[in-house]
């Protein structure tokens, strides 16, 4: 059962009941059993929300964070539907617009020097053949190193060779992007000498030496095609 | 030694203070990259984050949602000044996460139906006694602006006026639509 006071019983308990209000509602209460009733009812309805503890959730949800902020090995961020909709803009880190921008700096200069070289047989992608990338899963990994290492120098050896045949603006960005990252891949190893199971810093060193690489090949490239 | 009980208290002052020096000491290692301090952050909080989650959405995407909490959290590690405990950072950011999500939901079920009707037929405990809900499942089907309601004021502790901003609602529709989720409650208490 309930009267026009029933309504009132949630702010009564609450204290935000207007205190005309209240005295009327306490005399009401001294007659009214079903009142009564239902105020100690409301009581323990609120007592029993108050008293309700904390849930993790039933599965552990760390591994999918983890992955979802490039903290797993070999992550691929996996974010919900919403969120995936929510990311329908870009967003680049300065990093990758400094690389962007060392690839469309070396793209121009070559599409301008083919342009003007006009009679020239145009080349393709596949002029170029790139070795295969070495695999970074462990950027500290001593094997890791030797194998970037000599990838690194094979490449450095062959832009040298091939460095007279780029006009010299080319060279001074290729030249100034590969300092650039060499400072990015120097700083990233000396952070991961302090903190060596730092998952973030390997995957972020990896990230620099896998960049090098690209621009080393880049600039090989762009140097056979003006051969 | 027995201890006494402003002793007790002291311990436990002292205890408290500790593990926020810890928690501080995780968030600037968090922000500097260590995925290990992040891990121990995330262990601490994900019950409240999660169970906040499961309250005022469902517990369909309490998981989703506790992960785009976590996530945005790690993304955002840099304007956490410390001002506050990380906690109560990582509380607002969730807040606003899980009020951006229900507004999208609630949108795309339609199913904001929170007549007096719909309160007493989503709440009503089940037949036979063994069904009955517990407290959290008998929250679980209330109709969706009584359940926001009732957790925000019941269990977090907002004010009508408070409530009625983040909801975008009047401060009275937030006073009515606690009562009748309170009443629709009482009828699963033992």
């Amino acid at each position: 059962m309930s009267d026009a006071w029933t309504e009132r019983l949630s702010e009564y308990i609450d204290g935000i009941l207007p205190e005309g209000e209240c005295v009327a509602l306490e005399a009401h209460l001294e007659a009214c059993a079903s009142c009564r009733a239902t105020l100690d009812e409301l009581r323990r309805v609120v007592a029993r929300a108050r008293a309700l503890d904390d849930r993790p959730p039933a599965t552990d949800l760390w591994p999918g964070i983890a992955t979802g902020i490039g903290l797993a090995p070999g992550a691929h961020p996996i974010v919900s539907l919403a969120r995936r909709r929510a990311r329908r803009r870009l967003a680049f880190t300065v990093p990758e617009l400094a690389a962007a921008a060392i690839a469309l700096a070396i793209l121009s200069g070559g599409a301008a020097w083919l342009v003007l070289r006009g009679s020239k047989a145009v080349p393709t992608a596949t002029t170029a053949t790139p070795a295969p990338m070495p695999m970074l899963v462990n950027a500290s990994a001593p094997g890791t190193n030797a194998r970037y290492a000599a990838a690194v120098a094979d490449l450095e050896r062959a832009l040298e060779q091939g460095r007279g045949r780029l006009d010299t603006a080319t060279v001074r960005v290729i030249e100034k992007n590969l300092s650039i990252i060499d400072r990015a891949i120097r700083e990233a190893q000396s952070a991961l000498a302090a903190d060596p199971g730092n998952a973030y810093l390997n995957l972020h060193l990896a990230e620099q030496m896998r960049r090098k690489l690209e621009l080393l090949r880049r600039a090989n490239a762009l140097a056979g095609a003006r051969s | 030694m027995e201890l006494t009980t402003s002793g007790v208290a002291t311990l436990r002052r002292d205890r408290d203070q500790a593990a926020g020096d810890a928690e501080a000491a995780d968030a600037a290692l968090a922000a500097s990259g260590d995925g290990r301090a992040f891990e121990r952050l995330y262990r601490v909080h994900v019950a409240r984050i999660h169970s906040l989650a499961r309250r005022m959405i469902d517990s369909d995407a309490a998981d989703d949602v506790t992960q785009d909490v976590f996530i945005r959290a790690w993304t955002k590690l840099g304007t956490f000044r410390g001002d506050a405990a990380f906690g109560t950072w990582l509380y607002r950011l969730a807040m606003n996460v899980i009020l951006a999500r229900r507004t999208t939901l609630g949108s795309e079920r339609g199913r904001y139906d929170d007549s007096e009707g719909a309160l007493e037929t989503a709440a009503r405990p089940g037949a036979a006694p063994e069904l009955s809900m517990d407290l959290e499942e008998a929250m679980s089907r209330l109709p969706d602006g009584a359940r926001q309601v009732f957790v925000l004021h019941d269990l977090e502790g907002y004010k009508h006026e408070e409530i009625a901003e983040m909801l975008g609602i009047v401060p009275g529709t937030s006073k009515s639509q606690l009562h009748h989720a309170r009443m629709a409650l009482r009828q699963h208490l033992e």
